[in-house]
């Protein structure tokens, strides 16, 4: 039994820290280390420098432009970019819709969508949520309904994250309203977010900032060529795309480079000759923080070396975001009041924005409903 | 990385469960609890025969050359059956201690019998103040005596050697071998909350051999393998109340029902699984970076933070396995509550979660 790596992953670490580091534009981390989100153009300048080296999809097999890394290259990989801190492959291009492409889209889709989602060359955003569906995704309402060579949208989307400057909304829609089981009536749908007939509204979030919107659809007319596999099997690829979020579901590297930025505040508070009580709490509780965060980490290898159940990864969510939510309230309390100021403030937004990652990508209740009844056999 | 026990470790595992299923089970527990010596010798000497006792000990002095993910996997068997056994003393402590401080002839005259399962070695090491050693030995003309008290030695009072820290003038914390039959010695014997039988030990002027030369750095190590086994074995300790606990949730029915069917005690149960995944998690990451093969802690030993994130899951999933269960779980007769009973000696070992709290909050220097 080790936790050692190769001397391979060892040289593979430090190739991608050394292009981390002669790529990445200083602003940018500069600005993602003081909890700034990372903004269009940002994500677009990252990803094309990724896929000018060729490095613009981990997991995507060489053949369709992607890296083609197995899981442990993947999660150096991941880890690097979240430690600099770098923006990681565009998420929902890159990570999720993609995956579902090549494995079931048509040979038209692939040609047209891969290489520019590949190169940021369009930006697509993810409308699965409604506002009736959230936990509950498959009772979602939005209808397509089929019309000749065309499919008609009307619905809406929610919390739809970077939609006001995405080009194409990827879409869970219901095809068949009659279907006995309602996760069997829903399809995989492309949208083009200029159709006539999409609106996109901002949400202004806690954090003050602006990240999600709705998006209604009135009559839009999409054509069938952007159904993506067969009709109503669209909640298959769904649940196949959430898979692919493996590397990023604990969010082990976005949390250990927020405990290093706690440890600087930490040096920076005992610089500027705060009380020893007060430097030893937060000197704890970072502490106890990363020996969380390390025993996920641990806990993220035991499952994937065969030592603990792979039936644990909603575990890696649940707990995963409570460290990342633990580590931007110290951060928050470390830096007040100045980060209060609602103009420059925006670790008090990190971590107001933080709120959320236990509430998307599957809520911590549903991760617990799922572990009551995978893991302990309990429904 | 390969988390994979090797063969060798996979097979005492299996073995080893099979072992304690059969002579350790709950019941039998109780009856040794029960008896004079507040343990099993035949279950001891079964042990032994396995290769428990051995499995750390160098292969120069008859052992199978384990080391501390040996500990581990021993330790959390034990703990999921509430052992009452010296291992922890006599294999983890005093072997480990004597493999490091000791001379290769006093290596060569105890650790085979310590692997044989023959000879018992207590540890009594801690004191009133953690950290802290009262003890004192003086050289004298017919050789090194003692001086002083050690509260709580776990099996002082059955073992056939005590093996003592003790403040040497210029020398600091030294490393004593002390016969526990030796005039000087006193022992005021009782049982922990937990059952496992302890010692108040007095020494005065008890007759004491020198291991070699005790370093600061040395005993930490020591130290530090002891608690590991400790989180190995509070790992197995929650282990056993987790699956007692949604045993009880899958039998037990109240308003017509499975209890085990209110979301409530299904998230808590959850979070008792989660808190339990992350001790055994930093329990093999404890145990590895000490066995020197974990890239993820580099040099270091996280010994303060495994201390207390598995105290802390280990009391929070203990208590809550009592709650579940409701009044049963507060009774004498059940297995359940007897998991925090030895949590709370387990804390204890090597400096409570307290004491470690502070050395991560830099309050102590250690």
């Amino acid at each position: 039994m080790d936790l050692l790596y190769s001397e391979a992953h060892k040289a593979f670490r430090q190739e991608v820290r050394d292009f981390i580091d002669a790529n990445l534009p200083d602003d940018m981390r500069q600005r993602l280390r003081a909890g700034g989100f990372a903004s269009k153009a940002d994500t677009e300048l990252w990803q094309r420098a990724l896929n000018k080296r060729g490095w613009g999809a981990p997991a995507w097999p060489k053949a369709f432009g992607g890296a083609g890394w197995n899981a442990a290259e993947q999660q150096i990989f991941a880890d690097e970019c979240a430690a600099a801190p770098a923006p990681p492959p565009h998420i929902f291009n890159i990570t999720m819709l993609g995956p579902v492409i090549i494995h079931f889209g048509s040979d038209a889709q692939r040609d047209y969508f891969l290489p520019k989602l590949l190169n940021a060359d369009i930006q697509v955003c993810q409308g699965f949520s409604e506002p009736g569906s959230g936990s509950d995704l498959a009772s979602l309402k939005t209808a397509a309904v089929r019309e000749g060579d065309e499919y008609v949208v009307n619905g809406q989307k929610i919390w739809t994250s970077q939609a006001h400057y995405s080009d194409w909304v990827f879409c869970l829609v219901r095809t068949d309203p009659n279907a006995v089981k309602k996760q069997a009536g829903i399809s995989f749908l492309l949208i083009d977010l200029k159709t006539p007939g999409v609106t996109v509204r901002p949400i202004i979030s806690i954090d003050g900032r602006h990240s999600l919107n709705e998006v209604f659809f009135d009559n839009v007319r999409v054509p069938v060529t952007n159904l993506v596999g067969e009709e109503n099997k669209g909640w298959d690829y769904a649940k196949f795309l959430l898979g692919h979020e493996r590397a990023y579901i604990a969010g082990i590297g976005r949390s250990k480079e927020r405990v290093a930025c706690a440890r600087a505040l930490l040096a920076k508070l005992e610089a500027d000759g705060h009380p020893a009580s007060t430097l030893a709490a937060y000197r704890g509780q970072i502490a106890m923080i990363e020996a969380d965060l390390h025993a996920l980490e641990v806990t993220q290898f035991r499952m994937h070396g065969g030592h603990a159940d792979m039936k644990l990864s909603p575990m890696l969510k649940a707990r995963g975001s409570e460290i990342f939510q633990a580590i931007t309230d110290v951060i928050c309390r470390m830096t007040a009041p100045a980060s209060l100021r609602a103009d420059t403030g925006s670790l008090t937004k990190s971590y107001l924005y933080s709120r959320a990652v236990s509430i998307f990508g599957g809520s911590t209740e549903v991760q617990k409903n799922i572990l009551s009844a995978t893991m302990l056999d309990l429904s | 990385m390969n988390l994979q026990l090797n063969d060798v470790q996979q097979q005492l595992q299996d073995s080893l469960a099979r072992l304690l299923a059969r002579e350790y089970d709950f019941g039998h527990r109780q009856q040794y609890v029960a008896a004079e010596t507040g343990r099993s010798p035949e279950a001891w000497a079964q042990l032994a025969e396995l290769g428990v006792t051995a499995a750390a000990i160098p292969e120069a002095h008859g052992g199978f050359g384990g080391d501390a993910v040996d500990h581990m996997v021993i330790s959390e068997a034990l703990g999921k059956c509430l052992s009452l056994e010296p291992y922890h003393g006599t294999v983890v402590m005093a072997a480990t201690a004597i493999g490091l401080v000791g001379s290769e002839a006093q290596q060569a005259r105890l650790l085979p019998r310590i692997g044989q399962g023959e000879l018992q070695v207590a540890w009594a090491h801690g004191e009133a103040v953690a950290g802290r050693v009262t003890v004192c030995g003086g050289h004298g003309v017919d050789g090194w005596r003692l001086y002083g008290a050690k509260p709580c030695v776990l099996h002082g009072a059955g073992a056939d050697y005590l093996l003592v820290t003790a403040q040497v003038a210029d020398e600091g914390v030294q490393c004593f071998l002390v016969d526990a039959r030796a005039q000087g010695v006193e022992f005021e014997g009782y049982r922990l909350i937990d059952g496992t039988p302890a010692a108040d030990v007095k020494l005065d002027g008890a007759p004491a051999e020198r291991l070699g030369t005790l370093t600061p750095a040395l005993l930490l190590r020591v130290l530090d393998t002891g608690i590991s086994a400790a989180c190995a074995e509070m790992v197995g300790a929650m282990d056993a109340a987790y699956t007692l606990t949604v045993d009880y949730l899958k039998t037990r029915k109240q308003f017509g029902r499975l209890i085990g069917s209110n979301q409530a005690l299904q998230h808590r149960a959850v979070d008792m699984l989660v808190a339990l995944e992350q001790g055994r998690s930093m329990s093999v990451s404890l145990a590895l970076a000490l066995a020197g093969r974990n890239d993820l802690t580099g040099a270091g030993v996280p010994s303060h933070a495994a201390k207390v994130l598995v105290t802390r899951n280990a009391r929070q999933v203990c208590q809550e396995a009592i709650q579940m269960h409701g009044g049963i779980g507060m009774t004498e007769e059940y297995a359940v509550g007897h998991y925090l009973r030895r949590v709370l000696v387990l804390d204890q070992l090597h400096g409570d979660m307290q004491y470690h709290m502070g050395c991560l909050e830099g309050r102590d220097s250690d």
